[in-house]
């Protein structure tokens, strides 16, 4: 507990010793929008899942590091690194991600499609839940057992977000497959509604003006697989959300997700902070 | 697996280094270019277009909109030109092959404020951020 206890206390703590230094404020922690990194931004963001599971096993905090970098326009690049600590069970490094979005057009629609590759080397402890997939619980074993089982796999994303009045919404599908086990293809969704607080900018600097804020609610889980749909097996989440942009280039963010069905855990807790650094400038 | 990082490293090298032109084909749609700034000719919603350009643009176009390596000078004649409503569709769409983000995460108001500072800039009237 005492570690998680740490992990919130930063996340809660850093935003206010960071200097005003342009962060998209995307309150959605699950859910992708058609919002890339600007070109030349590198953006580092740390951010923890928390879960209260239901059946009496121990609750976990799972931490993870992006760092997100605008190749160009119309490409982002990212890479994750994550852990997992669980009272009593000791802590693990969990594997890394490396993730790919692709914006196919120049301007903005009515429905902006972005193309999302990701390729995941983990190992079964692994509880950040950036995506959820396929049926069953979480693992409970022992963290020591579960991080020797690593799995390769390769996850793809159809993300359609769209600008309606005030309002982002977001809606991902996910498909993924295991490269180390026969598995078939596991398929997941995502879907997010946000907007922010504010109209009109005022012309004082300010941290707590409404336009600061954005909030919002994702609604995430499984779809089973090609093998079985398993619909009773399924873990399946919604949860409000909300970003607050703490200063030009730093943004906070918290969600509680609550489970919805029988093997979601009761809660999920997440928190999480993005400070963006331009890697480019002067004429 | 070697090959395929090595592939990657360089295909994202060569990627960043693409040509930071402007995109002559980037038309306005006649139907967005004639909408008018609801905040045109109000008084108090200048400052905060300031603040927002120092927060949101002033990295690639410069404090003083004259523009930097990352973007081009928005004081220009070329860009004085264009209708506000011109202005409110290109910051509000941006365009991925220029490298110029989409603001549509903005309220709508806010993105007029960002193209009364852009006149105000360019009469050499804004204040200082």
């Amino acid at each position: 507990m005492f570690s998680f206890r740490l992990c919130v206390l930063t996340a809660l703590l850093i935003p206010l010793t960071i200097l005003p230094a342009l962060a998209q404020e995307r309150a959605y922690f699950v859910t992708y929008d058609h919002y890339l990194e600007e070109r030349g931004n590198l953006e580092i963001a740390f951010a923890t899942t928390t879960g209260v599971p239901k059946k009496g096993d121990r609750v976990y905090t799972a931490p993870w590091l992006e760092i997100e970098y605008g190749v160009t326009g119309w490409w982002t690049a990212e890479l994750y690194l994550e852990g997992v600590t669980t009272r009593g069970d000791g802590n693990a490094f969990t594997g890394w991600r490396f993730e790919n979005r692709f914006r196919p057009f120049r301007n903005e629609h009515r429905i902006n499609p972005v193309l999302y590759v990701e390729y995941e080397s983990l190992n079964e402890a692994t509880r950040i839940q950036k995506e959820i997939v396929g049926a069953g619980r979480v693992h409970f074993e022992p963290i020591a057992e579960l991080r020797r089982e690593q799995a390769h796999e390769l996850e793809g994303k159809l993300i359609l977000s769209s600008v309606v009045g005030p309002w982002n919404l977001s809606e991902n599908f996910v498909f993924e497959k295991n490269l180390s086990a026969s598995e078939g293809v596991e398929f997941g969704y995502s879907v997010g509604a946000a907007r922010s607080l504010g109209t009109l900018a005022s012309g004082r600097s300010c941290r707590f003006c409404a336009e600061n804020f954005v909030v919002g609610v994702e609604a995430y889980g499984g779809l089973g697989s090609t093998v079985a749909f398993e619909g009773a097996e399924q873990r399946h989440y919604v949860a409000p959300v909300v970003g607050w942009h703490v200063a030009d280039r730093t943004t906070f963010k918290a969600s509680a997700g609550f489970g919805l069905t029988e093997n979601s855990d009761r809660y999920l807790l997440r928190f999480g902070f993005s400070y963006e650094l331009p890697t480019r400038r002067g004429r | 697996m070697r090959i395929v990082t090595l592939t990657m490293v360089v295909g994202i090298s060569m990627l960043s280094q693409t040509v930071r032109e402007r995109d002559a084909e980037w038309t306005v749609p006649a139907r967005q270019a004639s909408k008018t700034n609801p905040l045109a000719g109000r008084t108090g919603v200048e400052a905060g277009g300031n603040k927002l350009f120092h927060e949101r643009c002033s990295a690639c176009h410069g404090e003083d909109a004259r523009g930097t390596d990352r973007g081009p000078s928005l004081t220009t004649r070329k860009v004085q030109s264009q209708s506000d409503g011109s202005l409110f569709w290109k910051i509000s769409s941006g365009n991925t092959r220029t490298g110029m983000p989409t603001f549509s995460f903005l309220p709508e108001l806010q993105r007029w404020q960002l193209v009364v500072h852009l006149r105000a800039q360019a009469r050499g009237k804004a204040p200082l951020p």
